[in-house]
């Protein structure tokens, strides 16, 4: 199918895609790689799209001392090929290069990825795994720019923390401290699809962070209460997935019990990370 | 909807047109440039036979704006010619069998190109992931796998095509002034599609997916009886629902309008509800059509009221759909489930208030996060989202 009627203006700065979203009839787009779809079945239908993919402002990558800030418009595949730092050894770099197929990763932005929401997206698990941070520029001028933590950005199937006139900027990804460990498993038919089941585990001992993240859940990832006992193996995968997803029908808990296996599995023998 | 000035290259020639913002990449190396050697498929990113190059970068023309391509350098099917490593693989191609209706091939040897100049080294099960994201539905794979396989191990040519950055081109127009001027013509375009006016019956939604829940009331039986039993005041309690007409023979029409994200559908159509008032129980069947993607949903419901031993009243529901049309290749059950029990969190707050004798609560009906319908009638069906 085609698209319905829409129209179509390259954002010139920031300030000009941000005035563009007054009124709440517009919509930013950077790779289109997810809204393409929806636009051709007509599931979305836009007043108009602002395209930001070329924003130089979207487009800065900076290195700070503990983390790494991406512009929202940095493809998949230029974390894929390394053509900019990955904070965390290589552990960003494999999760992009397999993020559907690489005609997408030459278009789809992580900001694009994030702000789109869909529940079973790569870097929404991941990013919420790895603690990394939202910056969101709002609609107030000179107001400096929002932080959010990935797992409050995230707040449903297709829905974030971002208001009506918010803009994602940018994501920041911590460094990991020297020997932590990650692992990221998911479960997909094929190679490229979407997940049906995926886990995500970050083990940091030397920044105290420990967190296991459950994704493709038909909303935003679950955080695991306590992922050491679930680590040391004094609570099983299935028991601590009942409890913190206590909603999902029996066969999704397996799947996302085998996920979490999986991930377990893996961050036994992942190599600790050294800056 | 202002027409738009595509300036770009095409397999080295300088082009520049007028057309719709909403014409894809693909569409317009077709329609307007005649490239017709660049295929369309699903039109959804998924089969690959679009795939073109764009700025040397295997991309999806069918999800790519032409508008969006400003600048950019594109190479079709047809912009190879005096290329070696493009010859060596349409060769490769031609002795390995790895071609045979010839749908996918424009997809495959821009992929096949990608993955010998991207990935010198890579073996046959590197390739095959590599070409994931292309399907074949004539030659199983391995004759193409086996051409690629060939080309790499044969000393392949140089690849003409490289990468290449584009920066933002200087309109020096704000984004702004084209934009507010279209948002009623997609709105009047959405207006004049018409809904269901059949219903459908039981037997057709047999092998449907069901999904059951229960709500819990502080209300009396009776308030939420009197509520749920009433299609004006129940319609008034789910997001973006309304009752236009009950027919002579008790058909109820109306509409349901459902946003999530940047989804949004609005079901028009016509249901049947049968009330029994002595097991205080109902059951709804109706169909809803959503115009503009020309999806279908069927639902099915099943309520009955009961009182709670320690107060309060409990609302079980039974509710079966079955989605058809562009909407149900977006579905995912477990995002249906979450959508469903988000709009039902938001109609069981909004009974709760009826029943009290407030107004149902219309701020959340406005940020209803939810992407379904349900046509005329009430509750439930609920619909599903998608994926992709």
């Amino acid at each position: 199918m085609k698209p319905a009627l829409f129209d179509f203006a390259v954002a010139q700065s920031l300030t000009d895609a941000q005035s563009a979203l007054r009124g709440e009839q517009n919509k930013l787009v950077s790779g289109n790689q997810s809204l393409g779809p929806m636009l051709n079945l007509r599931l979305t239908r836009p007043a108009g799209l602002i395209d930001v993919s070329l924003l130089p402002e979207l487009r800065v990558v900076e290195e700070h001392e503990d983390n790494i800030r991406f512009g929202a418009a940095i493809t998949h595949a230029e974390v894929e090929d390394g053509a900019v730092p990955d904070p965390t050894g290589h552990w960003m770099r494999d999760a992009a290069a397999n993020i559907a197929y690489r005609a997408v990763r030459n278009r789809g932005t992580i900001g694009g990825s994030l702000a789109h929401a869909d529940p079973a997206a790569d870097w929404v698990i991941v990013m919420t795994g790895l603690c990394a941070t939202a910056l969101v520029r709002g609609a107030e001028t000179n107001a400096p720019l929002r932080t959010i933590p990935m797992e409050e950005f995230i707040t449903g199937p297709y829905s974030t923390a971002l208001g009506p006139e918010d803009i994602l900027t940018a994501v920041e990804v911590p460094k990991p401290g020297v020997g932590a460990r990650w692992a990221y498993w998911k479960y997909t038919r094929q190679v490229g699809e979407f997940a049906k089941a995926s886990a995500a585990i970050l083990v940091d001992p030397s920044k105290s962070r420990t967190r296991i993240a459950i994704g493709a859940l038909g909303r935003q990832p679950a955080l695991l209460l306590n992922p050491d006992a679930v680590l040391d193996g004094t609570q099983s995968p299935i028991e601590a997935l009942s409890e913190a997803i206590p909603d999902q029908p029996a066969t999704a808990l397996h799947l996302h019990a085998v996920a979490l296996t999986r991930a377990i599995e893996q961050i036994k023998v992942a190599k600790e990370f050294s800056a | 909807m202002t027409d738009t000035t595509v300036d770009l290259v095409v397999n080295g020639t300088p082009v520049s047109e007028t057309a719709e913002p909403r014409t894809h990449l693909a569409d317009f190396l077709r329609e307007d440039l005649l490239l017709t050697g660049t295929h369309l498929g699903c039109e959804q990113g998924v089969c690959g036979a679009c795939t073109v190059f764009v700025d040397g970068r295997p991309t999806r023309s069918c999800i790519t704006l032409a508008a969006a391509c400003k600048g950019a350098e594109v190479r079709s099917v047809e912009g190879f010619d005096d290329d070696p490593l493009m010859l060596a693989l349409r060769d490769a191609f031609k002795r390995h069998h790895g071609l045979q209706c010839g749908y996918c091939t424009p997809g495959m040897l821009v992929t096949g190109y990608d993955i010998v100049r991207r990935l010198p080294n890579a073996d046959a099960d590197r390739i095959r992931k590599e070409l994931s994201g292309n399907l074949c539905r004539c030659t199983g794979y391995a004759g193409i796998v086996a051409a690629i396989v060939d080309v790499l191990e044969n000393n392949p040519p140089a690849a003409k095509i490289q990468p290449q950055t584009r920066a933002l081109q200087n309109s020096g127009t704000s984004a702004v002034e084209p934009i507010e001027a279209i948002s009623q013509t997609t709105s009047s375009v959405a207006a004049k599609t018409s809904g269901a006016t059949s219903i459908p019956t039981k037997q057709s939604l047999a092998a449907a997916p069901t999904l059951s829940r229960t709500l819990a009331f502080e209300a009396s039986t009776s308030e939420i009886w009197d509520i749920i039993s009433d299609p004006e005041k129940i319609a008034s309690c789910i997001p973006g629902a309304r009752i236009d007409n009950i027919t002579d023979d008790n058909l109820l029409q109306g509409q349901c309008a459902i946003a999530m994200g940047p989804i949004k559908a609005a079901f028009t159509g016509t249901a049947k509800m049968d009330l029994n008032e002595a097991e205080k129980s109902g059951h709804v069947i109706g169909r809803g059509k959503d115009g503009l993607s020309r999806s279908q949903l069927d639902g099915m419901l099943d309520f009955r009221v009961t009182g709670l031993p320690e107060g309060g009243t409990e609302l079980a529901l039974e509710m079966i759909y079955k989605l058809t049309g562009p909407l149900s290749q977006f579905s995912r059950p477990t995002l249906v489930a979450e959508i469903a029990d988000r709009i039902l969190g938001q109609v069981a707050a909004s009974i709760e208030a009826l029943a009290k004798g407030q107004e149902p609560d219309q701020t959340t009906q406005t940020n209803i996060n939810g992407l379904s319908l349900l046509s005329a009638a009430l509750w439930g069906w609920i619909k599903r989202a998608l994926r992709f």
